[in-house]
């Protein structure tokens, strides 16, 4: 059973792509529910994030690049029309749900994040 | 149950006056209209209206941001749903505490989601607080736009005014204590429309919210007045008219075709409506005093308190349902990402912030103080309706009310285990007990249930239903 179970685990691990639409919570004062949206090629991956701005009902979309390896999410983007240079790094990794968890930092301020993949629907 | 139609009246009734009124009977004046109460004198036409189809009436009461209740700690703590299931639910801990006494009328439905609030596309993550109005009556998924092209689905109201409405001077009302009054978009591409209403006459057709009692009284009595400048209608106000003032003669007139007991009732009929006439009137005259207001853009009869706004409202839908003006009411409570705040709940905080309050456990208390507080605002309308007789029992045996939210966790933005109770017996709901649903069971199969209740069990989908929710037995 548990040698079952650790081999179901490597196998989702060897074919995990981070591949999709994520409702991600951006977990600051509350739970900010952004698009985080990725295509990976082998390990390259890019994709985009809508990040949330302080005026409510709206938000700015911000192209991401990074990699995919070793279950390790690393992403990076600069805002673009900011008031200053500003630029956002994404780490994180799949937990045993399939989700993805991790922290994201922006003008220096770090944020814990989970996301769980959008089935899409029209 | 005492349906106020003593057979000696009755007989009196015939005997006297050998004849029997409408239940269409107005009263007509200069400028107004005051439809009847139930009259002893209407009894035969009243057996037949019975016989042929009871009339039950439908009250949608939708309050945002979903409730404490449905956070992980809530849940536990029991801040919406009781411990128990069945008739033996304790609501001490919760925020349906002030339903107490009413609870033989309860019936408290848990555990269900709204899934068609949920995003569907990455460019509608996020957009919870733009769309989810929209879906409560409806359990549609709205379709994101800003334009004229809005998509949601019949609102359950609206399928009930259908058949019921045109029975009935008005065949619906739609209320709403915010300002529900914005035109284009209000965030992540979507209308406004979407977070303004939350009953859809067609799918493409949202109904606008009446804010202010004043208009409401009006359109129920139907008086009707010229454009008035400020200047007349300051004056107006100073002078303390009201619409009976111009019934006289006509109040004279059936007067003298009544028993002792209808006189008695038509009586108080038209002290209530005079009643609800004042109070509007003392908002008014207060608010063009040109005392400080707290809520300075709302029209002048909108009260600042929050529980006198929401009460005269109620009062308003009790003149409605004894005189049948109308039999369809759906009633907007708050706006999503509103910042108002509610001193007399005891928490002074402000609604959306609260509402968001990170899964911290004294912050998930105070939002439960105000779940609480907007849920006490449901007893004084029951007690009404109990109060308030007809010919085969009161209002309560006849009304059936619907209370909640498509957000479950606000602190989370989901939709799931959503804050919902009925309340009355109409459509012949028992009553009394706490149902807790199966994981994952829409909300909509509740909705579903409520129709079939309600007499309308040729419909089989109502959203995303998938099955008949059991709430009569």
């Amino acid at each position: 059973m548990i040698l079952a179970t650790l081999v179901s685990t490597i196998l989702l691990l060897a074919d995990a792509t981070v591949t999709g639409t994520w409702n991600m919570g951006l977990q600051g004062d509350h739970v900010i529910p952004t698009a985080l949206v990725l295509k990976q090629d082998g390990r390259d991956v890019t994709g985009t994030i809508a990040l949330p701005t302080q005026n409510i009902g709206q938000r700015v979309e911000v192209k991401l690049t990074g990699t995919f390896a070793d279950n390790v999410l690393k992403l990076t983007g600069d805002v673009e029309h900011a008031k200053e240079p500003t630029t956002i790094e994404i780490q994180g990794r799949f937990g045993d749900d399939g989700d993805l968890e991790g922290t994201i930092v922006v003008h220096g301020r770090s944020m814990p994040w989970t996301a769980e993949r959008l089935k899409e629907r029209k | 149950m005492d349906g106020g139609t003593a057979e000696g009246t009755q007989v009196t009734d015939v005997f006297l006056h050998q004849r029997y009124l409408s239940r269409r009977e107005v009263l007509r004046g200069l400028g107004a209209a005051v439809a009847l109460p139930f009259l002893d004198a209407m009894v035969p036409v009243a057996r037949a209206v019975a016989r042929s189809r009871s009339k039950t009436r439908l009250v949608c009461v939708e309050m945002v941001h979903g409730a404490a209740g449905s956070s992980a700690i809530g849940i536990k703590q029991h801040l919406w749903a009781p411990a128990a299931d069945g008739p033996d639910f304790d609501l001490t801990p919760t925020s349906l505490a002030s339903l107490e006494p009413f609870r033989d009328a309860l019936t408290i439905v848990s555990n269900t989601d709204c899934a068609n609030a949920e995003p569907f596309t990455a460019s509608e993550i996020g957009g919870d607080h733009f769309r989810s109005s929209a879906v409560f009556l409806t359990q549609a998924h709205p379709r994101q736009t800003e334009g004229a092209d809005v998509q949601a689905g019949i609102s359950i109201d609206q399928l009930f005014a259908q058949r019921v409405g045109a029975e009935t001077p008005i065949p619906s009302m739609q209320i709403c204590i915010e300002n529900v009054d914005q035109a284009g978009g209000c965030g992540y591409g979507y209308s406004c429309v979407y977070a303004d209403s939350i009953s859809w006459s067609s799918p493409t057709r949202p109904l606008p919210m009446i804010r202010d009692p004043r208009v409401v009284f009006d359109r129920l009595f139907q008086v009707t007045r010229p454009d008035l400048t400020p200047r007349e209608n300051l004056q107006r106000l100073a002078e303390d008219r009201s619409i009976l003032d111009s019934l006289g003669m006509s109040i004279a007139r059936l007067r003298s075709r009544l028993g002792a007991a209808d006189r008695l009732r038509m009586s108080e009929h038209l002290d209530n409506v005079r009643e609800v006439e004042r109070r509007i009137q003392r908002v008014e005259r207060y608010n063009a005093s040109g005392e400080p207001r707290e809520l300075p853009a709302a029209p002048l009869g909108v009260p600042d308190s929050f529980s006198e706004h929401v009460r005269i409202m109620f009062d308003l839908q009790i003149l409605a349902f004894a005189s049948d003006i109308t039999r369809v009411v759906s009633f907007k409570l708050g706006r999503d990402n509103s910042n108002r705040t509610y001193p007399e709940s005891g928490f002074g905080g402000a609604f959306h912030p609260a509402s968001h309050h990170g899964g911290k456990e004294d912050r998930i208390r105070n939002f439960a103080v105000l779940n609480g507080f907007h849920v006490s605002t449901i007893p004084y309308f029951l007690g009404r309706l109990r109060q308030t007789l007809e010919a085969d029992g009161n209002l309560l045996d006849n009304t059936l009310l619907m209370y909640g939210s498509s957000m479950g966790d606000s602190n989370l933005h989901n939709h799931k285990r959503v804050p919902f109770f009925l309340s009355g017996h109409g459509g012949g709901v028992r009553g009394g007990v706490h149902i807790r649903a199966a994981n994952g069971t829409p909300l909509a199969n509740v909705m579903l249930a409520v129709l079939h209740a309600l007499g309308a069990d040729d419909i089989h989908q109502f959203g995303d239903s998938g099955a008949v929710f059991a709430i009569t037995s």
